[in-house]
C-alpha cells in the first residue's frame, strides 16, 4: 500500500495552495460577520478549474472519468490555503452532491444543460434531501412527487440546504411511492423560476457563515419528466453513491484547515513568551500540539484510504464512516486546543482563531452526525 | 444462488427473527426484512460472492425486492458480463 503522491500531484497541490492564498479570502473577517457569500471568489475558482474537477468530458470536465485523488488533493489544498472554510465547503456541496449525481445518473440532455453550466460558473447547484422531521432518518421524508401527464407535481419543504437561497438549480428528493418507504424515493432536478418552487433567504448560523443556508419550498411545483434524475425509486442509490465521495472531499478541505491551524498554533506558541520562555516549552502546551498533530495524521491516513478505495470504485462504507467520525471530531477538538494555545486573544473574532471552532462544529452534524457514524461502524461490526 | 443469498440474509442481516423461514418471494424491502444498511451489506456480499459489480443505477426496488428478483437480476447481469 502506497499513499504517497507523485511529483506532479504535489506540484498541483502547491499551485492550488498558492492560488487559494493569493486569490481568495481577501475579506473573510467581514464576510463572516455579515454572512456574505463571495460570488467573485466562486468565479475565481471556476477560472482556476475547481468546479470542473467534478465533471467529465464533454460536459466541462477535463477527462472521461472524475479523478477523485486529484480532487481530494485539490480540496485539501483549498482547505489549507483558503482561510474561509465556507468556500471549500460550498464548492464541495455543489461538486459532489449536485454535479456528481448528474454525471452518474443524468440523461444526456441533463448533462448538456446543467453540467457545463456548473463547471463554467453560469449555474450554482444545491442538493435538497433533509427535511425538518427527516434528518438522520432521511428517508422518512414527507416531500411527495405525484405523477401527472408529462411530469410530476412536487409538494413539501427541504431544510438546511447549503447554497439553497442562491442556487439556480436543485437536485432534490421526493417520495413517488410512499408505500415502499425509502425504495420509493426519487431524484429530480428543479430550476429556479419553476412555478411553485421558492427559496428562503439566507439563515443566520453559528459557523460557515460565508455559505448561504436555507429552505427550498415546493407548492404544487410541476417538474417535467425530462427532469427526473435516474429512474423512479433510484433516490436511495443516488444518495448512497454520492455520500462517500462527498465525505471524502468535504473532509479533505477540513484536513487542510487542520494543518493550517496546527502550523499557526506552533508558530504562536514558539513566539509567545511567558515566565521567561516560549509557552511551547511548557509541557501542557506542547502536549496539546502533539495531540493536534496526532489527530491530523490519523485523519489524513483515513482520508487517503477512502480516496484510494473510491478512486478504484471500491466500497468504503466502514472506512468512510470511520473517516467522517474521526476527522470531524478531531477538527472540533483541535480547534478548542488552538483556542487554549492562543489564550485570551483566541476569544476575539478579529484574531481569526475562534472562527475555526465555529466552523468545525457543523461537521459533527452534517452528512451524517457522529452518532450515526458510530451506529454504522457498530452495525458493520455485526452489532 | 438463491440458497447462498437466503443463508446470508438469515445469518447476517435479519433485523428480527422471522416466524417462518425466509422464502425467495418474501418482500425484503416493503416487509422490513432489510433496512438500507442491510441492503448495502447484501450488495457487498453479492459482489464478492458472485464476482459481479452492481452499479448504483441498478440499486432499485425492481432488482432487489425479493431473493427471486435478485437472482433474476444477477443471472441477467452475469450473462451480459
Amino acid at each position: 500500500m502506497d499513499f504517497s503522491w507523485n511529483e506532479e500531484q504535489l506540484e498541483f497541490k502547491k499551485r492550488t495552495i498558492k492560488f487559494a492564498q493569493n486569490e481568495l479570502c481577501s475579506n473573510v473577517l467581514n464576510a463572516d460577520k455579515t454572512s456574505q457569500f463571495s460570488t467573485k471568489d466562486w468565479k475565481k475558482c471556476v477560472a482556476y478549474g475547481i468546479q470542473k474537477m467534478a465533471s467529465i468530458k464533454p460536459y466541462g470536465g477535463a477527462a472521461d472519468k472524475i479523478d477523485l485523488l486529484s480532487a481530494t488533493l485539490a480540496m485539501e489544498a483549498m482547505g489549507y490555503g483558503c482561510k474561509d472554510n465556507g468556500l471549500p465547503f460550498a464548492l464541495n456541496a455543489q461538486m459532489w452532491t449536485v454535479q456528481m449525481p448528474i454525471v452518474q445518473f443524468g440523461s444526456k440532455l441533463q448533462k448538456e444543460k446543467y453540467l457545463n453550466g456548473m463547471a463554467t460558473g453560469k449555474l450554482i447547484g444545491c442538493h435538497g434531501l433533509t427535511e425538518e422531521n427527516a434528518g438522520s432518518d432521511v428517508f422518512s421524508m414527507q416531500t411527495t412527487a405525484t405523477k401527472v401527464e408529462g411530469g410530476y407535481i412536487l409538494n413539501g419543504k427541504k431544510c438546511y440546504i447549503t447554497l439553497g437561497p442562491i442556487a439556480d438549480i436543485a437536485v432534490i428528493f421526493a417520495s413517488t411511492n410512499p408505500k415502499v418507504g425509502k425504495w420509493g424515493i426519487t431524484g429530480f432536478i428543479v430550476e429556479k423560476g419553476m412555478k411553485g418552487f421558492s427559496q428562503s433567504s439566507n439563515k443566520e448560523k453559528m459557523g460557515m457563515r460565508t455559505v448561504p443556508f436555507g429552505d427550498l419550498m415546493f407548492d404544487d411545483c410541476f417538474v417535467p419528466d425530462e427532469n427526473l434524475l435516474g429512474k423512479e425509486g433510484a433516490g436511495w442509490a443516488i444518495t448512497s453513491h454520492t455520500l462517500e465521495y462527498d465525505r471524502c472531499c468535504i473532509l479533505a478541505s477540513q484536513l487542510g484547515a487542520m494543518e493550517r491551524q496546527l502550523e499557526e498554533s506552533i508558530a504562536f506558541v514558539k513566539k509567545r513568551k511567558q515566565f521567561g520562555k516560549s509557552i511551547g516549552e511548557f509541557q501542557s502546551v506542547s502536549n496539546r500540539i502533539a495531540d493536534m498533530k496526532l489527530r491530523l495524521e490519523t485523519s489524513r491516513l483515513l482520508l487517503y484510504q477512502v480516496a484510494w478505495l473510491k478512486n478504484q470504485d471500491k466500497p468504503a462504507m466502514m472506512e468512510a464512516a470511520l473517516l467522517k467520525l474521526q476527522l470531524s471530531e478531531s477538527f472540533v477538538t483541535s480547534s478548542l486546543d488552538a483556542m487554549r494555545n492562543n489564550g485570551g486573544r483566541a476569544y476575539l473574532s478579529e484574531n481569526e482563531i475562534e472562527r475555526n471552532l465555529r466552523d468545525a462544529v457543523g461537521s459533527i452534524l452534517y452528512a451524517g452526525t457522529s452518532d450515526i457514524q458510530r451506529n454504522i461502524i457498530a452495525n458493520l461490526l455485526g452489532l | 444462488m438463491n440458497k447462498a443469498i437466503i443463508n446470508y440474509i438469515t445469518d447476517e442481516l435479519l433485523n428480527e427473527t422471522l416466524e417462518d423461514n425466509l422464502e425467495v418471494d418474501d418482500d425484503l424491502l416493503g416487509g422490513g426484512i432489510l433496512d438500507s444498511m442491510g441492503m448495502m451489506k447484501l450488495i457487498l456480499f453479492i459482489e464478492k460472492e458472485f464476482g459481479v459489480k452492481v452499479p448504483p443505477e441498478d440499486m432499485i426496488i425492481e432488482n432487489f425486492m425479493t431473493v427471486s428478483h435478485i437472482t433474476t437480476y444477477l443471472e441477467k447481469k452475469i450473462k451480459l458480463d
